[in-house]
Parts: C-alpha cells; structure tokens; sequence
C-alpha cells in the first residue's frame, strides 16, 4: 500500500528556488533515505512533509487522503493542519528537547495534551506506562527521570525519536539525526533507527552516513541543487550511479 | 519617640506595599499582552504597543503620574473617587502601566530567547499554538527573565515613593512629615532601613526562585 505520494513540490525562498519538482512516492513499511550535499534542500523537504514549511506547488498524500494542494487554500487550513501533520514524525538534528521535562515527561506531554483537548479517552497511566515502554525499547530505562541537560546527545537523540515515536506517525522522518553526535555516539542512534526498520517503520532519513543507508533503505534519493538527481535502490544508486553528480558526491566518501 | 515614630512610618509602609504589590498584580500579566502586541504581524496593533512603550519609557514616571490623577479632573472627567482612595487609584493605575511597558521589554526578549526548535518541535506534536506557549514556551522564558525582572521589581519599590508627589501617604513622604511637624531629620533617614529590609526580602526570595529554576538549562 501507498503510504505517502508527493507530487511536484516547489519550494521558493523569497526569489530561490530551494525544491523543484519534487515527486516520490513510499510504500508501507519502506524506509527512503535522501543523500546530498548540505544546501541541498533536503531540510526543506521534510520540513515541507512536516507541514512547517509550505510549498509553492505540488500535492502531498497520505493513505489516499489529500492532505495539502499548493493550489487548493481549502487544505490549508490552520486548524486541520495540527491534526494533518500528525501523519508525520520528525527528528530534528539538534534533538530540540524541552529542557524544563524529564525524558519521560518530553515523551508523554503531547499525547497527554492531546488527551486533554480531544477527549481521546486515553488515561494518564496508559500514556505514561507506553512512554516508558517507548524508552525502555530505546535503551533508556534508567533515564527516564533525567533532564535533557543530564543526558549525553546520543540518549538526548533516542530520547527524541521516542518522543516522535509517542504520537504514531504513519511516517517517521529523520534529518541528518546523528549529525550534531560526537563520532562514538552516533553509533548508539543508528542502531535504533535500524531497528525501527526491522519493525518495518515507514521511514525518510536523511543523513550522510552512507554504510548506514546502503544497508537500511528500500529507496536512496540523490539530491543536488534542489531537485531529485537520482533515485533508486541502494544496489543501484551506490553501486552504479548513473549520473556523473552521484558520482562525484558518492567520491568524496568513498575517500 | 522611637516608638512613635517606628509605628508612623510602619503605616507609611503599609501603603507602600500596598501600592508594591497592586502595581505587580497588574503589570506583570498587562505586560505580557503589551509583549505580544509589540510581536503581532498585525501590524496596526504592534505599532500602536510600540508608541506606548516609547511614549512610556520616554517619559518620567513623575510626569505620568501627575497627568494621571490631574489630566482626567481638568478635562471634566472625574474618573478618580475623591480623597485617598482616589490618589491611591490613579497611582496604581499610572505604576502598573509604566512597569507593564518595562516588563514588556522583558518579557520579549525572554519569548525571542527561547529557540524557534523549541516551537517547531512543539508544532510538529501537534500542539496548539497556547499549548505551545503554556506548556514549553513560559517556563524558559520565566527562567531567562527572572535576574532582569528582579531589577526591575526592587526598583519598582523604590519608585513606590514618587507618590507622594500627588500627596499618597507612603513611606517616604510619612518620614518627610516628621521634619515639617517636629523638625526631626532622622526620621526621613530612618525609613531607608524599612527600604532595606523590604528589598532584603524581595533579594532572598529571587534568589529562591533563582535556585528553584536550576532544575533545567
Ligand atoms: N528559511 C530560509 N530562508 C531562506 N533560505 C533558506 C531558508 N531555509 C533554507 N534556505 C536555503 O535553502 C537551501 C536549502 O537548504 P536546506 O533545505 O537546509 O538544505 P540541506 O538540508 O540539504 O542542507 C539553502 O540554500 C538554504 O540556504
Ligand atoms: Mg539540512
């Protein structure tokens, strides 16, 4: 099944075009990693996805439900998007944790407000016995009373995806998450975004950790400039770039 | 006489506090609205709040307070009851609207402070705007404004005695009245340890809070 459809997002930033014509599409249970150099227009895209940035142009669907058209002002409204976005997950970079919650409480305020305002009937306890479990399969039993300033980057990270992970996104999106972590840290977060994909999690990674997305994404795309260069499974893309620019970027980690 | 005057001036205290904390219960949420009309994108309400923080902190708070309690009987407008209640009104009103321009300032920067990380990832939870503020914004900002505002608050106990200048029994002016009735100086002197202790305890108490707020970073 089609989990999400985008269709020719156009991104302007006053006179630059950051996207051009950007379509893709994933399947349930896959997982897209998008490579390409920084400026590249990768943050944008997912911001775009995530509903924090709006695109000049281009449709997004999500399970056959249109949820944005550039052209319709109708699917914009602001008080569809709260729950529009909620398809979505996104894992910042630089984690972006609230600094006054535990690590437990960052995992659980959402779905607690949420419980509030939309009378989802969910208790206090059942919210807070799933976040415990969120963390516990992230590795963070032990901290979940800690403050994100008590926390080093890699747990603050895990702690991010479980908070991301707390709303049930249909697609959880990751932009360059390990990129902000010491060198021996980032190996702590991959490994739990690999297995959120051994539980087959629709995912969209960005990252530059190229080993990682061979071995993890269905689906490479090749970003340059704005617009999608190339795409295809990781055997293709890494091991047989057919574009000169795949190749010239692929180089540069090859070393 | 020590005691004679001792309980004199602790009923010019009273007033003193009394205009302390009625000026606070204002001002801090008035400023706050001011902070947000001065961020709006609706640009005819933002310039409006930004003439009055300048027409405000432009101006003495001497000057603002005469206008006032005097501005509204010239016009015909008798809005203040007569005698005391009504000096004391207009001083409130003219405090609380001045320190909410201060506080304004504050409070801004405090909101500005906070990273847009912050709001984004509160957006992307799907939050609402209020629960935005509420639940994630207020408590990093209240953490970054509490050492300017606790200058603020001690100066605001201070300024307490400008009142006297449309004749509101406070501290200050109780003290001055010993030196016209008696001829005695020192009591005048004597109410700057009553100032002390007050600002003593408001510098015991942010320093509390201070501490309290050293939970998160
Ligand atoms: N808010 C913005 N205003 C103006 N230009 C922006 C903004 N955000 C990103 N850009 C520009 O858009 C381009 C793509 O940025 P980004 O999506 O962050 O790329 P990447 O994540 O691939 O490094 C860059 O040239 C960047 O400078
Ligand atoms: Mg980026």
């Amino acid at each position: 099944m089609t989990v999400l459809e985008a269709k020719h997002i156009e991104k302007h930033f006053g006179s630059v075009r950051v996207l051009e014509d950007i379509s893709f599409s994933l399947e349930e249970g896959q997982v897209l990693a998008i490579i390409g150099s920084s400026g590249s227009g990768k943050t944008t895209l997912l911001r775009c996805l995530n509903f924090l940035e709006t695109p000049d142009k281009g449709t997004i669907t999500v399970k056959d439900e249109l949820l944005f058209d550039a052209a319709d002002p109708a699917t914009q409204r602001e008080s569809e998007i709260r729950r529009k976005r909620l398809h979505f997950g996104l894992v910042f970079q630089d984690f972006n944790l609230f600094p006054q919650y535990t690590a437990l409480q960052n995992v659980t305020l959402a779905r607690e407000l949420m419980a509030k305002t939309e009378k989802t009937g969910e208790s206090l306890e059942d919210i807070r016995a799933e976040g415990i479990e969120l963390l516990t399969m992230m590795g963070l039993k032990d901290r979940m009373s800690n403050y994100p300033h008590q926390l080093s980057g890699g747990q603050k990270q895990r702690v991010a995806i479980a908070r991301a992970l707390a709303m049930k996104p249909s697609i959880l999106c990751f932009d360059e998450p390990t990129s902000a972590l010491d060198p021996e840290l980032t190996g702590e977060v991959l490994k739990v975004i690999r297995s959120l994909a051994d539980q087959d999690r629709t995912m969209i990674i960005v990252t530059h950790e190229m080993e990682f997305a061979r071995d993890v994404a269905d689906k490479v795309m090749f970003m340059d400039g704005g617009v999608v260069v190339e795409e295809g499974p990781p055997s293709e893309v890494f091991g047989n770039p057919k574009h000169p620019r795949t190749r010239q970027f692929l180089d540069k980690f090859s070393g | 006489m020590l005691w004679n005057v001792t309980t004199t001036l602790l009923g010019g205290l009273a007033t003193t506090v009394e205009i302390f904390f009625l000026t606070l219960l204002f001002a801090l949420p008035l400023g706050l609205i001011i902070a947000f009309g001065t961020m709006t994108k609706f640009t005819p309400i933002r310039w409006l709040c930004n003439a009055l923080v300048w027409v405000v902190r432009g101006t003495p708070l001497m000057l603002q307070l005469i206008g006032f309690f005097y501005i509204p009987g010239i016009l015909g407008l008798h809005i203040w009851p007569g005698g005391d209640p009504g000096r004391m009104m207009a001083t409130v009103v003219a405090f609380s609207l001045n320190y909410a321009c201060y506080f304004s300032v504050i409070y801004r920067g405090g909101i500005q402070g906070v990273p847009i990380g912050q709001r984004e990832a509160g957006e992307v939870l799907g939050m609402t705007k209020s629960q935005i503020f509420f639940k994630i914004t207020l408590m990093q900002m209240i953490k970054r404004i509490v050492p300017p505002m606790s200058n603020e608050i001690i100066t605001l106990v201070k300024d307490t005695s400008l009142a006297r200048i449309i004749a509101v029994y406070e501290l200050t002016f109780t003290g001055f009245s010993f030196m016209k009735s008696a001829g005695l100086v020192w009591p005048l002197f004597y109410t700057g340890v009553f100032y002390l202790l007050f600002v003593g305890i408001l510098t015991i108490f942010f320093n509390y809070l201070e501490r309290k707020l050293d939970y998160f970073r």
